[in-house]
């Protein structure tokens, strides 16, 4: 990773310009914000009636057809948890490897990080039959002292979730708190008083930024083995499982791998055109777009090649089931979405060996649109496709999305644009300390020290 | 529920005076008519019957069918919740088909109509008191003045018997009426052997059965449980042996799926094969009968080349079949049945007579003496047909009978009947009949009332009612005799104080003893031996020069043959049964609506998909049914299940599905009624509707499912894997363990690690055994299981979606087929196999599934949130998940009243699967713990191996050595589906065995 | 502000005089000033001689505890009520590591922001003279101080090159 960032970035303004350009980008909001927020609310309510449905009549409703006892509410879950990845691979593993690039991009990316995992967390809720009892996944003492099976998947899952919102939180919080205070230094009106009550009484003392250095950088280093271990546990609710097409070893560091990728796409879907609305342009700058579509090659390419071991091995391994499995994966009812998930992530990512592409915002923005479909697909085509030929051919049948399965998705993304915007107007979204870091201060005499 | 019959719930009150009175009452001394309903008996004081909680079982006689197989009703509080067989009764020997299984929800059907209801000027019905309505009928007697008809579908028994006898007495015309007539045998057993009967077939002693068209596996032909207890016993795998099932028929029926061999003859041709076959038998003197020569001379003509002309099956076939036949005495010829029911079906029965006569089976697997009940000769019902057309009849009373919609519309019999001045029902149901009629007066259900039943000579089966009544019915017996004591004059000798009290005294006239009774209704009846009559052939030529059957309709344009399908809704009386609608075909597997069966190379040839909605029209009428791409079907012929379509018949039947016999002349002069009789044509409507079944993809893909091998590897013991690699006999391991050699000693410290808590101690070990050479797929076990285990239906949309609960299913696969290979069936009853190593246990974040400590696979609804990865993760996806709440629209009252109060009624949002029905295992643990004694094998039978015809299933303790479950799992047949996923599944299948002439 | 500490407040526009005038401070023995700045910077680092944080103690504390909770809820849960499922063993390690991971990691984060917390505590800004443009571009330096001696701090300062002094009272 340390590869990608060759040249570091020399940002050509002062401390001053800084802070006030990104302060200036917060408070009052423009007619294109509002009507963002607007569609974004929209969509979210057509979830929640989605919801109300489900808990009404019962997830009958979706187009479940078994053997497909999970489709797309799962196939949801796990797109939002990946898109997560991203965000905490630019905020804590580029923090580590100490390239330069990623300070303006990673609390966009961080923020996109907390309120994704925000809304995968609801999936596994809405997705169990009898919904009011989702507590009971918990390990909490109850009246037969009975506890949750920790041989479980879904259990690996609860915590590693939870843990994965909780960690990411902190680290957005920590990594806020001076620019928050930045921020309290500079306006006026209520906004001075919600950010002093949110910079925590921050002032910049030397035994302040003692202390800050080194926390961030072990949350830094925690953080970094969580990424890894989430999607793992994430992959694992497949590999542990005995369906044709989920049995794999391969899985942890494909989902992983794949969860990166989407991230990345889900990055450039959103900074490009946040950097417009926001007037950022002379800070995110075509060098993090540049970075930031060759992490998309790496991530494109490992998938590149799991999918061709996908395929290999179940040919390979002689397994009648797995070779099904695959072979109806290509040719089967859903073709379509094994197709597409092939072209949208093996193929387009390799456009990224382009300098010229890496470089056009419009085309890395439409490809980035194509990554997350392709993703989405991805999850879908493992998830539906599997089950729905696994061992006994009598068992078989084809799922069929109905309304409450848009519904829910829709509101998905509603819920998670909603939290982002708001955040986008109310915090800083690009870490003034870290890039003033960068930039060194004026001095009397020239020549270094 | 139909709009004229009004809404009967059960409300509280009256629920609890079923529950108290029948607390009372259910001795069973005690009679059950209505009037006793206001006595309420509260539970305060104790009947010796009646401990709540505690089953009550009381011996009674299956109705459903002329059959008339022994019942044991199980109680609960007072209502009947399980229909099981009699051990005791020789028919079904304790076993019992889907159809008595269903007669719960014929009980509790919410279409029942509540009470004696008459018509009003405006056409409705309106309820009134039975007071009235007897009072109307013997009005209506009195003005009759001998124009009076009864048209009586109850079988042979003491009601009979004083329903003919009131008739006459007023000068009326009694007819007996069984829609599907077996006059065809009973005409042919007269030409030939000069007895007019239908003959008792003992499939269990044959060691070679031909059938020709006979379906006598597939639901209602003359006594389906016996036969199929016999051909389990003579076509099962046993010590190397077994008989071979060659079938002829134009359609693979469920009977021809387990046939060894299946040859599709064309329609109404099986006499000429029969004929050729004893035409072999006698120029190669296998068959040798006292009057041999003069049968050679009449049969000469009667070549197998000559047969294969006229049917299509090889005159080697033919051939090698009659040599076959010949040398595996004693053998079984069949003929008969509505399959083969063309006009040339004496002329079938007297050919297979004659073939059966010739091989010497006459007599031995073939007896005469029995008098099976057969109702009375079609030509009957044709003559009373006319005499309501001259207007001779003024009162007409229908009983157990639905003639509107049983006989085909073409003969024009509802114009007819409407004729009559007065028409009265006692039906239980509004159906189409009963919809016209101007007076009904509900008959109780047969587990409401007194009744008995002679289906053969030496068996009397006794009913007796077994809880109070559902609704306001009374037992037609009683109205027959109060209204005879009201009209007096040649009726006044019918002086018996009621319907009980006159059974009663009928049968203490051959019984002697009030013991004798007791004795009898303990055990349902008396059984004696069954007397054989020696035959011999006739005097007279007895073979009737051989003709094609002929066929009405005109042969052009897209023409076909139309046969109609028997299917598990009979004659159509089980149609408004959600059990039996949901109950996916056996051949099918098709649920909930009618269809067209039509070969893949017709369908190739006329670009029709499964699905595509056609038209097929005869010169009677036409009907229109989604199709349904066959393999098993002669490529000139179109199959058309019987029992849909009906117009008034219960919310579950009405407007669902076609009647084929909406096509079929009427008008016919066979002195029976040829279903299988006219020719089709089929047009295209370009519309679709999608076929609601239960199976995903019809092949194995080679994955070892339903495993099978030749007779020979079965007699070399070798077990399924290796008869699939075709090796020879060698050494060979019963079940290998592959993990056993990759990983040494590890399983076992694994198994030491969860040797904790509960887990320590000395349990059983429950497992299953299925014996795939006896399975036939009939389906009775699927039923078995929706009744004990309280599983509702989802409907056919749901079905759609492939949702529904059926614990226990079967699986049906093809092989062959396709270039040339004979079409072979597979059935797999396929149930949660409660695997040592449960996939679905681990994964379950809640412990909701769960490894019993006596090795069941448990499932704890109450802790279940829904995740849904246990279904995910079962190889042979047996895990059901409730969607919506089905169990809230599955039972309506009042069928809500059968739920077995022993098993949770399971809520929305949670998954449910088979618990080796664990509320029996547990009851019989207790019952063993109360009498202080260790459980023996077979104490605990789960609801599928005791309806199971054919004993394919066996379950038991694997841990007990000498249990029956124990020996059988050592058989080499024995294979576990999915062996190679290592999941130790403790159910065993035993491989089915073919039983082919090796080429 | 309850009560404000008097001092001298310096503020530098150039991180060069700013590191001049901390080293000016040192060298006068002065331990109890405060640097502001709007970003950590290596050279007040190395001007002010800052030692390693024991922050990182919090954090290893924290995870350790992380990974026994992990043992102890995982194998007590399961032996606390023996349920078998899939015929694997009641309690065993493989599975459980995952629950020893994440809450060694969940307890290490919480522990590291907690001893952030803490530690600024320890020395608390309240009372010490501020101004919004050290959170800007301005290197504060806040002298406790009176009298004279504060008179003498604002001349150090101003040779040293800041643009600004003040005396807070």
């Amino acid at each position: 990773m340390a590869a990608i960032a060759h040249e570091p970035s020399h940002p050509t303004q002062t401390h001053h310009e800084v802070t006030r350009d990104v302060v200036n980008t917060l408070g009052t909001a423009g007619k294109g914000y509002l009507l963002l927020l607007g569609a974004a609310v929209g969509l979210f309510l057509v979830g929640v009636g989605t919801f109300t449905m489900l808990l009404k009549d019962g997830l009958g409703l979706a187009g479940y057809v078994p053997p497909g006892f999970w489709s797309v509410y799962i196939t949801t879950f796990v797109f939002w948890i990946g898109i997560g990845h991203a965000g905490t691979l630019i905020s804590a593993i580029l923090f580590l490897f100490r390239s330069p690039w990623r300070t303006a991009v990673y609390r966009a990316t961080e923020v996109m990080t907390v309120f994704a995992v925000m809304t995968a967390g609801l999936f596994p809720i809405i997705h169990i039959g009898r919904q009011w009892f989702f507590y009971w996944l918990l390990p909490y003492p109850n009246q037969r002292w009975l506890w949750p099976n920790f041989k479980s998947p879904l259990i690996w899952d609860v915590f590693a979730i939870s843990t994965y919102l909780t960690v990411s939180a902190t680290f957005l919080c920590v990594g806020l708190v001076p620019d928050i205070a930045a921020a309290r230094d500079l306006v006026r009106g209520w906004r001075a008083k919600l950010y002093s009550v949110f910079s925590l009484g921050w002032r910049g003392t030397d035994n302040e930024w003692r202390h800050y250095t080194r926390a961030y950088l072990y949350l830094a280093a925690l953080a970094t083995p969580l990424v890894l271990s989430v999607h793992s546990v994430v992959s694992w609710d497949f590999a542990m499982g005995l369906v044709p097409g989920w049995h794999g070893t391969i899985f942890a560091p494909y989902f992983v791998a794949g969860a990166i990728y989407s991230g990345v796409g889900m990055v450039l879907t959103l900074v490009i055109p946040l950097r417009k609305v926001l007037k950022l342009e002379h800070m995110i700058t075509e060098y993090h777009f540049d970075n930031v579509a060759k992490l998309t090659l790496l991530t494109g390419s490992i998938l590149f090649y799991a999918y061709g071991m996908e395929y290999f091995i179940a040919w390979y391994s002689g397994n009648p089931y797995e070779q099904t499995a695959f072979w109806r994966r290509a040719l089967g009812p859903m073709w379509w979405g094994g197709w597409t998930m092939i072209i949208c992530n093996a193929f387009v990512s390799q456009l990224f060996w382009f300098r010229k592409v890496r470089t056009n915002l419009t085309a890395l923005f439409v490809l980035s649109i194509f990554i997350n479909i392709g993703m989405w697909f991805e999850r879908y085509v493992i998830i539906v496709s599997s089950l729905s030929n696994d061992f006994l051919p009598y068992a078989w049948g084809q799922m069929r999305p109905t309304w409450a399965d848009w519904g829910i998705l829709a509101g998905s993304f509603g819920w998670f644009s909603m939290w982002f915007l708001l955040f986008a107007r109310t915090f800083p979204v690009v870490a003034i300390q870290e890039i003033k870091e960068l930039i060194p201060m004026p001095r009397l005499r020239k020549g270094g020290h | 529920m139909s709009d004229t019959t009004p809404r009967e719930g059960i409300d509280r009150r009256r629920f609890l005076t079923v529950l108290g009175v029948t607390g009372a009452g259910a001795a069973v001394v005690s009679g059950c008519s209505t009037e006793r309903i206001e006595k309420l008996v509260p539970y305060l004081v104790q009947s010796e019957d009646q401990i709540p909680g505690v089953a009550t079982w009381y011996a009674s006689t299956c109705t459903e069918c002329p059959a008339g197989c022994g019942l044991h009703v199980r109680t609960r509080e007072g209502r009947a919740v399980k229909l099981e067989g009699n051990p005791e009764h020789p028919i079904n020997a304790g076993r019992l088909c889907a159809h008595g299984q269903s007669a719960l929800q014929g009980l509790y059907n919410p279409g029942r109509v509540a009470g004696p209801m008459a018509r009003q000027a405006d056409g409705s019905f309106k309820e009134i008191t039975w007071d009235e309505a007897i009072a109307m009928l013997v009005q209506r007697l009195q003005g009759a003045s001998g124009k009076l008809a009864v048209l009586n579908g109850a079988g042979r028994g003491s009601f009979t018997d004083l329903l003919k006898a009131w008739t006459e007495a007023q000068g009326g015309r009694h007819v007996r009426y069984q829609p599907f007539s077996y006059e065809p045998l009973r005409e042919a057993s007269r030409q030939t052997f000069g007895i007019a009967e239908v003959p008792r077939y003992d499939f269990g002693r044959a060691n070679y059965i031909v059938s020709f068209g006979a379906d006598f596996l597939d639901s209602g032909w003359i006594s389906p449980v016996e036969h199929q207890r016999g051909f389990a016993q003579a076509h099962g795998y046993a010590d190397g042996a077994m008989a071979r099932h060659v079938m002829f028929a134009p359609r693979m029926s469920l009977t021809a799926m387990n046939a060894d061999e299946w040859h599709a003859s064309k329609p109404g041709t099986e006499a000429a094969i029969a004929l050729a076959m004893a035409n072999v038998l006698l120029t190669e003197r296998s068959g040798n009968p006292p009057d041999a020569n003069a049968l050679r001379g009449t049969l000469a003509a009667y070549t197998p080349e000559k047969a294969q002309q006229e049917t299509g099956v090889g005159a080697e076939v033919i051939r090698r079949v009659a040599r076959e036949f010949a040398s595996n005495r004693p053998g079984l010829a069949v003929a008969g049945g509505i399959a083969s029911q063309h006009r040339g079906a004496v002329q079938t029965a007297a050919a297979v007579n004659l073939l059966n006569y010739v091989a010497g089976n006459v007599g031995d697997t073939v007896r005469f003496g029995a008098d099976l009940d057969g109702g009375d000769a079609y030509g009957e019902t044709l003559a009373l047909q006319g005499a309501l057309d001259r207007g001779e009849i003024q009162v007409i009373l229908v009983h157990e009978a639905n003639p509107v919609y049983s006989l085909p519309r073409a003969t024009g019999f509802e114009a007819k009947f409407r004729k009559a001045a007065f028409k009265i029902s006692t039906s239980l149901y509004l159906d189409e009949t009963a919809r016209l009629c101007d007076l009904l007066l509900p008959n109780h259900h047969a587990l409401e009332r007194w009744d008995d039943a002679r289906p053969r000579r030496g068996v009397n089966g006794l009913l007796q009612p077994v809880m109070e009544p559902v609704f306001r019915t009374m037992a037609t017996g009683d109205v027959l005799l109060r209204a005879a004591q009201k009209v007096g004059g040649a009726l006044a000798h019918f002086n018996a104080t009621g319907w009980e009290a006159y059974l009663k005294s009928q049968w203490l006239k051959v019984l002697g003893t009030e013991e004798a009774w007791r004795t009898a209704l303990q055990h349902g009846g008396t059984y004696g031996e069954t007397p054989t009559t020696p035959v011999r052939l006739a005097n007279g030529t007895v073979v009737t020069p051989y003709r094609a059957a002929a066929f009405d309709g005109a042969p052009e344009g897209e023409s076909f043959y139309l046969a109609p399908v028997p299917s598990v809704l009979g004659d159509g009386r089980f149609a408004n049964r959600p059990w039996l609608l949901e109950l996916s075909d056996p051949v099918t597997k098709i649920t909930w609506h009618s269809w067209v069966e039509i070969h893949p190379d017709v369908a190739r040839r006329l670009d029709l998909q499964e699905g595509e909605i056609v038209r097929l029209t005869s010169p009677h009428g036409s009907i229109e049914a989604p199709v349904y791409v066959y393999p098993g079907i002669h490529p000139e012929v179109v199959g058309v299940p019987l029992g849909h379509g009906h117009t008034s018949y219960g919310a579950f039947a009405t407007g669902r599905g076609v009647n084929p016999l909406d096509l079929l002349d009427g008008a016919d002069t066979s002195g029976f009624l040829p279903y299988f009789a006219t020719r089709v044509i089929l047009t295209k409507t370009r519309r679709w509707k999608q076929v609601a079944k239960t199976e995903g993809t019809t092949r194995q893909l080679g994955r070892g499912i339903a495993d099978a091998m030749t007779l020979a590897q079965a007699k070399q013991g070798l077990s399924p894997a290796l008869a699939a690699a075709g090796e020879a006999a060698g050494p060979h391991e019963e079940n290998p363990q592959p993990e056993v050699e990759a990983i040494g000693g590890w399983r076992e410290r694994q198994l030491q690690k969860r040797q904790k808590g509960e887990y320590a101690n000395e349990h059983p070990m429950w497992g299953m055994v299925i014996d795939l050479a006896r399975c036939t797929g009939c389906s009775a076990c699927v039923t078995a299981c929706y009744a004990e285990n309280n599983i509702p239906f989802v409907g056919e949309d749901e079905i759609l979606r492939g949702r529904e609960l059926t614990w226990m299913r079967i699986e049906r696969y093809w092989e062959g087929g396709e270039d040339g290979e004979p079409l072979e069936a597979r059935v797999v009853p396929m149930l949660c196999q409660h695997c040592d190593a449960a996939p679905c246990e681990p994964v379950c974040p809640v412990y909701a599934a769960y490894h019993t400590a006596d090795g069941l696979n448990g499932q704890v609804y109450n802790r279940c949130v829904g995740t849904r990865y246990c279904a995910n993760n079962c190889p042979y996806k047996v895990r059901y998940f409730n969607w919506y709440a089905y169990s809230k629209a599955a039972f309506p009252e009042p069928l809500n009243l059968q739920l077995n109060p022993d098993v949770t009624v399971r809520a929305r949002g949670i998954m449910e699967k088979c618990t080796f029905c664990i509320q029996r295992i547990r009851g019989a643990q207790n019952r063993a713990r109360l009498e202080d004694r260790p459980l023996r094998d077979g104490d605990v039978i789960t609801a599928c191996a005791q309806a199971c015809p054919s004993d394919a299933i066996v379950f038991g303790d694997m841990n007990d050595g000498s249990s029956r479950v124990t020996r059988l799992k050592a058989d080499p047949r024995g294979y576990h589906i999915l062996e190679d996923l290592n999941v130790r599944p403790a159910v065993t299948y035993l491989a089915k065995v073919l039983n082919r002439t090796e080429a | 502000m309850a009560r404000t500490i008097p001092g001298v407040l310096a503020a530098f526009e150039h991180i060069d005089a700013a590191c001049d005038a901390i080293q000016a401070l040192r060298a006068q023995g002065r331990r109890d000033f405060t640097v502001y700045s709007a970003a950590p910077n290596h050279e007040l680092e190395s001007a002010l001689g800052i030692s390693n944080s024991p922050v990182r103690l919090f954090t290893l504390i924290g995870g350790t505890a992380g990974i026994g909770a992990g043992i102890g809820m995982t194998f007590w849960m399961s032996l606390d009520w023996p349920l078998l499922v899939g015929g694997k063993p009641i309690a065993t390690v493989p599975p459980y590591v995952v629950f020893m991971f994440e809450l060694m990691v969940l307890l290490g984060a919480l522990a590291t922001v907690a001893g952030l917390v803490i530690l600024a505590a320890l020395k608390p800004t309240r009372g010490l003279a501020y101004d919004p443009r050290f959170s800007d571009d301005r290197i504060g330096i806040f002298v406790p101080s009176g009298g004279d001696d504060a008179a003498k701090l604002e001349r150090m300062f101003r040779e040293a090159g800041s643009v600004e002094v003040r005396h807070a009272a």
